[in-house]
């Protein structure tokens, strides 16, 4: 069906055709007037109307109903060669005749609109089945975006397609340009305005051109995705609806594939995260092992040279006790860097478990030992203190360094005071020394010489101690200051969230037990 | 008395086998020991290790978690086939999870490098003295400082007052006592007094502890006896 009518475009050419059609039949009936009926050649006109329908279209049916009607009545109804008729009878025959041969000529073209908007859409579904297979192929913007293009050229002749979506912070990127125009800001409301409220807009300003502009909101599975903006050419009521379906569907296919795409981006970040931070613990336990070592055998040599007998004298001693001393404080400043390291990655795993702070502060003090030999420590920590989720193995570097620092600025034999508290929604620690205070004009550069644009210290050995308290203390989501007392003194207090501490249901009493 | 120990003046003559593959380390430690009178023995790797220790029955082996033939918790692991001799295990900082993978496995104790070698030397008194425990017949009275357990009559008395405790906490006291020197991890404790469906619950084990320090130690907050482990365990020492 669909060839015949390619063979003849022209509409004047299309009724030519048809009234040759209906004089081809009406002289070719002629010879056989003799020996067939008449009722027999009427059927022979509408099968020429039907052909004729079929072939060349509406206009040119009608048209061939009427001719056809008209050559019958001329040339076969009596009185013959003229368009009168004598006998009522053939009144009806061609009164009929007429309108079965228009009914005729409509049903064909009605099925030949069947038949075409069958192919279109067959065409479309084609086209949506291409694009979801490349969507989902695509690994990046730049081919979902080629995807889109194809795929609108071969379907709906789509004009300026542009491809909004939404930035980290969910703002719309409006600087896709590339096919048109910069929107304008009431342009941009109704993109926006789409996106947030997930409705498909239209604007019709431009019809007189042949087109209007779709603005089709990209609704994923999680959250919008953006918004596909087209110049598609205005079009009958039928096929319009069919755009429209075909749009809808394109566009939750692209959002699919930008959803896609997103998670493929995350997934990326994600893995490269975990790559960068297996290698970077990979290379800390590695200088830590590496430094470690000759650490262990410096330390443990000094300790030889004292142990051996016959004993060293008075001088061999002191020098040996200073390269223990020294080689130890190599080791808490390596630790201490190591630590660093490991804060300032900013991908800290916390262990954290709910404990006693008492627990904490009591194997702190233990691990310092000699450091604190020449103070006293006075630990205050109010029996019914609740439990706190902490890293015990971080929270025990911050007592160490507190208190190593604490007994390190203060006359020996002064006391030290570690006090724990319950403040509001939260566990207030204070340790306290009894030495000179900090320098006034340096504590607040003190908790971040490690921080962007304070490389330099004033004060030596102190920062690098205090900053990895201040790393520690916020990753577990608390407070930590600085103060001198009038007093006298320094004081460090830090804050630790209380959250909500499981319980331990108190333990049937036994009276058989004990007595 | 075990048998290779003999007494001369209180310090008994006994065999240590050293597993360690840097030489450096195992120079100095082995000079310390044998300065105490200590009979040394030596290996650089697990294999050479568990031949050592078959053949030369030593009565403590220190061990080095990393070695070049694999990790020292396999050693630990071969080695409590067949023989209860304390381990101790010299490992390095921030490596908590390998130090309880060797308890879990039967190192009896830890020590972080860089070590003090006084500290070593009391670490590998202290496990001689529970090596020797082991096979001496058990006591059914413990005491250190004022305290003191009564395992026959469950009684746990201060100067002679008793003290009360619950069950849990009693049984908590002499597992802890009965295991001194050795480093009891979370969740051997967590099994051995709550059973094995409870291993996540630290807090529990966390607040008995500290229940019983509040009624044993003079300073709950700076004990002398029942020690923290940070983020491994606990320890009872004397």
């Amino acid at each position: 069906m669909k060839l015949p009518r390619d063979k003849v475009e022209h509409p004047a050419l299309q009724y030519i055709a048809a009234v040759l059609l209906g004089g081809v039949c009406a002289i070719l009936c002629l010879p056989l007037l003799g020996w067939l009926d008449l009722a027999n050649i009427v059927m022979l006109f509408l099968l020429t109307v039907a052909i004729t329908a079929a072939w060349l279209g509406q206009g040119p049916g009608i048209l061939a109903a009427f001719l056809s009607v008209a050559l019958f009545d001329f040339l076969y109804v009596e009185p013959r060669f003229s368009l009168a008729v004598h006998d009522g009878q053939y009144l009806v025959t061609l009164v009929v005749m007429l309108l079965v041969a228009l009914l005729i000529s409509h049903l064909s073209i009605l099925l030949q609109r069947q038949l075409q908007q069958a192919q279109h859409r067959e065409q479309r579904t084609r086209v949506l089945y291409e694009c979801a297979r490349n969507f989902a192929g695509a690994m990046t913007r730049e081919e979902v975006d080629d995807t889109l293009q194809y795929c609108l050229s071969t379907s709906v002749q789509a004009q300026k397609v542009a491809l909004y979506v939404p930035d980290a912070q969910e703002h719309l990127d409006f600087t896709d340009s590339s096919r048109r125009s910069t929107p304008s800001i009431p342009e941009r409301l109704v993109i926006q305005y789409s996106y947030s409220s997930g409705q498909r807009q239209e604007s019709t300003e431009f019809a007189a051109t042949g087109f209007h502009t779709a603005y089709l909101p990209l609704r994923g599975a999680t959250r919008m995705r953006g918004v596909l903006v087209l110049d598609v050419p205005v079009t009958r009521d039928e096929s319009a609806e069919d755009q429209t379906y075909f749009l809808e569907a394109l566009s939750s296919l692209l959002a699919t594939a930008l959803e896609r795409l997103h998670f493929v981006t995350v997934a990326q970040k994600a893995e490269l995260g975990m790559q960068s931070e297996r290698l970077r613990s990979s290379i800390l336990s590695s200088i830590s092992h590496d430094v470690r070592t000759p650490l262990t055998v410096l330390c443990g040599l000094a300790d030889t040279l004292q142990l051996t007998q016959p004993g060293l004298s008075d001088e061999g001693k002191e020098l040996v006790a200073s390269l223990r001393s020294h080689a130890f404080q190599l080791h808490g400043m390596v630790n201490n860097l190591l630590d660093m390291a490991r804060l300032q990655s900013g991908r800290v795993q916390l262990q954290r478990e709910w404990q006693p702070l008492e627990e904490v502060i009591g194997a702190s003090i233990h691990l310092l030992g000699s450091t604190l030999s020449s103070h006293t420590v006075r630990v205050t920590v109010p029996g019914d203190l609740p439990l706190v989720q902490l890293d015990a193995v971080l929270l025990e570097r911050v007592f160490c360094n507190l208190l190593e620092n604490a007994a390190k600025y203060s006359p020996p034999h002064s006391t030290i005071t570690l006090a724990a508290a319950l403040q509001g929604s939260a566990v207030e620690v204070r340790i306290c020394n009894a030495g000179a205070g900090f320098p006034a004009d340096a504590m607040g550069d003190l908790l971040d010489v490690f921080s962007r644009g304070k490389q330099e210290s004033p004060v030596q050995g102190f920062g690098i101690g205090l900053s990895i308290c201040r790393s520690i203390v916020e990753a577990h989501g608390g407070e930590i200051a600085l103060f001198s007392p009038e007093a006298g003194g320094a004081c460090v207090m830090f804050t630790l969230p209380l959250g909500s501490p499981p319980t331990v249901e108190p333990e049937q009493a036994s009276p058989g037990l004990q007595s | 008395m075990n048998a290779t120990g003999q007494t001369t003046g209180g310090e008994s003559v006994a065999t240590v086998l050293l597993v360690e593959d840097e030489l450096d380390i195992r120079r100095f430690v082995r000079t310390v020991l044998r300065s105490q009178s200590y009979r040394v023995l030596e290996a650089g790797t697990i294999s050479q290790g568990l031949m050592e220790a078959e053949s030369g029955k030593p009565d403590l082996v220190i061990l080095d978690l990393g070695l070049p033939d694999g990790n020292g918790v396999q050693f630990v692991r071969d080695f409590r086939y067949w023989s209860q001799v304390p381990v101790l295990v010299l490992s390095a900082r921030s490596a908590e999870q390998e130090k309880i993978a060797a308890l879990d496995a039967g190192a009896d104790d830890y020590l972080t490098k860089p070590f003090a070698l006084g500290e070593l030397l009391a670490r590998v008194r202290a496990l001689l003295r529970r090596g020797q425990q082991l096979q001496a017949v058990p006591q059914a009275c413990l005491s250190f400082s004022d305290i003191t357990v009564d395992m026959a009559r469950r009684l746990v008395t201060r100067d002679g007052e008793p003290l009360h405790l619950t069950p849990i906490e009693y049984r908590l006291l002499v597992l802890l006592v009965s295991n001194a020197g050795k480093v009891m991890t979370h969740r051997h404790l967590l099994r051995e007094i709550w059973g094995p469906g409870q291993t996540d619950n630290n807090h529990y084990l966390r607040v008995y502890v500290g229940h019983l320090r509040q009624k044993l130690e003079q300073d709950p907050a700076q004990p002398k006896h029942i020690l923290t482990e940070t983020a491994v365990g606990y320890r009872f020492v004397y």
